[in-house]
C-alpha cells in the first residue's frame, strides 16, 4: 500500500504525533492503562464496595 | 519461486543472524524467513483444523434450534454448543491470527522471525492447551459453554487447558513485538513501519490487554475449581468478559489490517490518509476493549456510571475508529481503481472490480456485511437502554456471527486464498470452487444473521435448547413468525457451512496435495493464482497527473472518492433507521406516563 503523497525530504525531523504513534511501547502502556482504570479498576471497586444484601 | 538462498545474499550483511536462511517471493520480490513461514504454515493449518469442528458442530446446532428437526437431546446440544463457541471463537481466530503476526512481523517488514525456539514452545503450548480443552469438552467433563461462568465448574485441567493456551499467545505477542523491534535496529524498513503491520500491532497489543485480564479470571478459577479458593461470580463476569470479547477486538484489528492488505493486493487501493487510519487505529488500542461492558448491562452488581462511560462515551470513540476504517478501506480502493483509470461515472471502478477473485470478493463481502449488518446491530444493541429489549435473546449472537463470522472469518478466508500461493507456494485448489465459495458463505451468513436477529426481537432466548418449553408445567408462546426465522436461522446456517466446508476442503487440498506454482511468467494468466498476483495491479503513467486532479477543484463538492461517499451515506441512513426503530420498540414495552 502506497501513499502517493508521501514526500521524499527524509532529512525532515519526524512531527512529535508520529513519533509517539511509532512507539509501541507507549501504546501498549496506555491501552492497558486506559482498560485497567476505567473497565477493570472501577468495576471491581464496584463490586466490592457493594453492600451485602439482607435476607428478608 | 526460487530455492532458498543466505540471507546475506539479499540483504545487507549486518542483519543476518547465523542459521536463519531466506527465500525471494516470486511475486512480490520480497524476502521471506523461512522460520517464521514455517509458523505461519503450522498455525494456518491448526486454524482450519478447529474450523473444521467449529463448522460440524454449528450444522448440530441449528439442526436442534430449529424446532422442526430438533436434532440433539438437551445435554449434547449445550456440551456440543460449547465446543462450537471455543472452536471457533478462540481457536480458529487466535490460531490464525498467530499466522497473522508472525507474517506481519517477518515478510512484510523484510525482517525475520529472532527468537524461532520460543516460538515453537508458544505453538506447541497453544496447541496442548487446545487439545485438552477440546478433549473434556467433548468428554463431557467440562459442560460450562464458552463462558463458563461460575459457579459452574468443569474439569480442573479444562481451565489449566485455556490458561496454557493464552501463555502460549502471550509469548507469540510478545515475539511480535521483539520482530518489531529487531527489524527497526536492522533497518529493514525506513521511517513508520506499514499500515498492515501497524494494524497487526494492534491487534497484538490489544491480545496483552485480553490475555491479561484472561490470566487474572482463569488462574483462580483453576485453582477454585482445585477446591484453594473461592470467587466471586460477579467479579468472574466482569473480568471473564474483559478476556471474552476483547479477544474479538483482537479479531477487529487483525481484520481491518487485511483489508487494508487485501485492498492494496487486489485492486492497487492507495492510502487515503496515513494519519486518519493511523489514528483509528490508535482509537482501538485505547478504548475498544472496554466494550466488554456491554455483556454486563443487565447485571444489578454494575452501576449506570460505569456501564454509561464504558459502552458509550469512551467506547465510541472505538466506534468512530471501525467508522473510520469502513471509511478509508473502500474509498482506497476506489481511488486506486481510479488511479489506474477506471473513472467513468460513480460506481465504473466497482463494477469493473475483480468479482472472480475470491480474495476481493472476501473482501469486500466482509466490509459490507461487517458494517452494515454486524456494525449498526453492535452499536444499537450496545445502548444501555435498548439492551434491555436484547440482553440473552437470540439478537446477540445475530449481531457477533455478523462481525466475527461474516467480517473477520471472511476476511481471512480471503487472506488465505493469497496465503497458499505465497506461504504454502501452492496453486489454490479447485479454483472454480473458490470463486464461488465467498458469495455461498456470506450469503449464507446473511440469511442466518438477518433471520437470527428477527427471532430475537421476537423475544427468542439465545442457549436455549427448547424453546417450545415442552416437558415445562408452563408454556411460553411465542409469535408463529418465529418458526419461519429459526426455519431460515438452519437454511442460512447450513449454506454457510457448506461454504466453511468448501474452503476448508480448498484449503486442505491445496496445501497438503495441490500444484506447486513452479516457474511465474509475470502478466500471465495462471489457474489457481489470484489475479492480484499474477497481474499486480498497476496505477495509470500519468498516475501523479490523476492524484492531483482528483484532489483539485474539478473533482467537485464529491471529492476523489464519490462512490464510497455515496455508499457511506446508504449506510448511516440505515444506521439512524435501525437506531430509531429500537427506541420505538422500547417505547412499546416500556411506557412513560
Amino acid at each position: 500500500m502506497s501513499d502517493l503523497r508521501s514526500d521524499d525530504s527524509s532529512s525532515e525531523p519526524i512531527p512529535l504525533a508520529q513519533r509517539l504513534f511509532d512507539n509501541v511501547w507507549l501504546l501498549l502502556a496506555l491501552g492497558l492503562a486506559v482498560m485497567f482504570a476505567i473497565f477493570t479498576a472501577w468495576g471491581l471497586w464496584e463490586i466490592l464496595t457493594l453492600p451485602r444484601a439482607e435476607l428478608p | 519461486m526460487t530455492g532458498p538462498v543466505p540471507a546475506s545474499a539479499i540483504g545487507p550483511a549486518t542483519d543476518v543472524a547465523a542459521g536463519t536462511r531466506f527465500n525471494v517471493c516470486a511475486f512480490t520480490g520480497r524476502r521471506l524467513d523461512e522460520v517464521a513461514l514455517r509458523l505461519v504454515r503450522w498455525n494456518a493449518v491448526t486454524s482450519i483444523v478447529a474450523l473444521l469442528i467449529g463448522a460440524i458442530a454449528a450444522v448440530l446446532i441449528v439442526l436442534t434450534r430449529w424446532q422442526a428437526v430438533h436434532l440433539l437431546p438437551a445435554i449434547w446440544f449445550y456440551r456440543i454448543l460449547g465446543v462450537h463457541g471455543m472452536s471457533m471463537l478462540i481457536f480458529f481466530i487466535i490460531f490464525f491470527e498467530m499466522a497473522v503476526l508472525h507474517f506481519a512481523s517477518t515478510a512484510l517488514l523484510n525482517a525475520r522471525n529472532v527468537a524461532p525456539k520460543i516460538s515453537w514452545i508458544a505453538y506447541g503450548l497453544m496447541l496442548l492447551g487446545a487439545l485438552m480443552v477440546e478433549y473434556l469438552m467433548w468428554a463431557g467433563k467440562a459442560d460450562v459453554l464458552f463462558t463458563s461462568y461460575v459457579p459452574l465448574r468443569a474439569h480442573p485441567l479444562y481451565y489449566l487447558g485455556i490458561i496454557l493456551f493464552a501463555v502460549g499467545a502471550l509469548i507469540v505477542t510478545g515475539v511480535f513485538f521483539a520482530n518489531l523491534r529487531m527489524a527497526k535496529r536492522e533497518r529493514t524498513y525506513e521511517g513508520s513501519m506499514p499500515l498492515v503491520v501497524y494494524g497487526a500491532m494492534t491487534a497484538a497489543i490489544i491480545a496483552v490487554i485480553t490475555l491479561v485480564h484472561g490470566a487474572m479470571i482463569y488462574i483462580p478459577t483453576f485453582l477454585w475449581s482445585l477446591g484453594l479458593m473461592e470467587v466471586d461470580p460477579q467479579v468472574y463476569r466482569m473480568i471473564w468478559w474483559a478476556l471474552g470479547h476483547s479477544s474479538q477486538q483482537i479479531n477487529v484489528a487483525a481484520m481491518v489490517a487485511i483489508w487494508y492488505m487485501l485492498g492494496a493486493l487486489t485492486v492497487g487501493a492507495v492510502v487515503l490518509n496515513e494519519k486518519i487510519s493511523r489514528s483509528a487505529f490508535v482509537l482501538y488500542i485505547l478504548f475498544i476493549s472496554m466494550a466488554s461492558a456491554h455483556h454486563l448491562l443487565v447485571d444489578p452488581g454494575m452501576g449506570s456510571a460505569w456501564k454509561v462511560v464504558n459502552t458509550s462515551y469512551f467506547m465510541y470513540m472505538a466506534v468512530l475508529a471501525s467508522l473510520l476504517h469502513g471509511f478509508t478501506v473502500p474509498a482506497g480502493m476506489e481511488l486506486g481503481m481510479r488511479l489506474r483509470g477506471y473513472t467513468n461515472g460513480m460506481f465504473d471502478w466497482l463494477r469493473r472490480a475483480p468479482w472472480g477473485d475470491p480474495g476481493f470478493s472476501s473482501l469486500v463481502l466482509s466490509v459490507v456485511v461487517f458494517g452494515f449488518i454486524g456494525g449498526i446491530t453492535g452499536v444499537t444493541i450496545g445502548t444501555e437502554q435498548i439492551n434491555i429489549i436484547v440482553h440473552n435473546t437470540l439478537r446477540s449472537p445475530g449481531h457477533f456471527h455478523a462481525t466475527v463470522v461474516s467480517g473477520t472469518a471472511m476476511a481471512f478466508m480471503g487472506a488465505t486464498y493469497y496465503l497458499i500461493p505465497l506461504v504454502f507456494r501452492k496453486k489454490v485448489a479447485l479454483w472454480g470452487l473458490a470463486k464461488l465459495q465467498p458469495y455461498i458463505f456470506a450469503g449464507g451468513m446473511v440469511i442466518f444473521t438477518i433471520s437470527m436477529t428477527f427471532a430475537g426481537t421476537f423475544g427468542v432466548p439465545r442457549r436455549h435448547w427448547d424453546i417450545s418449553f415442552s416437558q415445562a408445567p408452563f408454556d411460553v408462546a411465542f409469535n408463529p413468525a418465529v418458526d419461519i426465522f429459526l426455519a431460515l436461522v438452519a437454511l442460512g446456517g447450513i449454506t454457510a457451512a457448506t461454504g466453511a466446508f468448501i474452503f476448508i476442503a480448498i484449503a486442505v487440498k491445496s496445501v497438503f496435495f495441490g500444484e506447486p506454482i513452479g516457474q511465474v511468467t509475470p502478466n500471465t494468466h495462471m489457474r489457481g493464482v489470484p489475479q492480484g498476483l499474477t497481474h499486480p495491479p498497476k496505477h495509470s503513467a500519468d498516475v501523479a497527473e490523476r492524484w492531483e486532479k482528483m484532489h483539485g477543484p474539478e473533482s467537485g463538492f464529491m471529492g476523489p472518492a464519490p462512490g464510497t461517499l455515496v455508499l457511506v451515506f446508504v449506510f448511516l441512513a440505515a444506521f439512524i433507521l435501525y437506531f430509531f426503530v429500537n427506541w420505538k420498540v422500547l417505547s412499546f414495552v416500556w411506557r412513560i406516563g
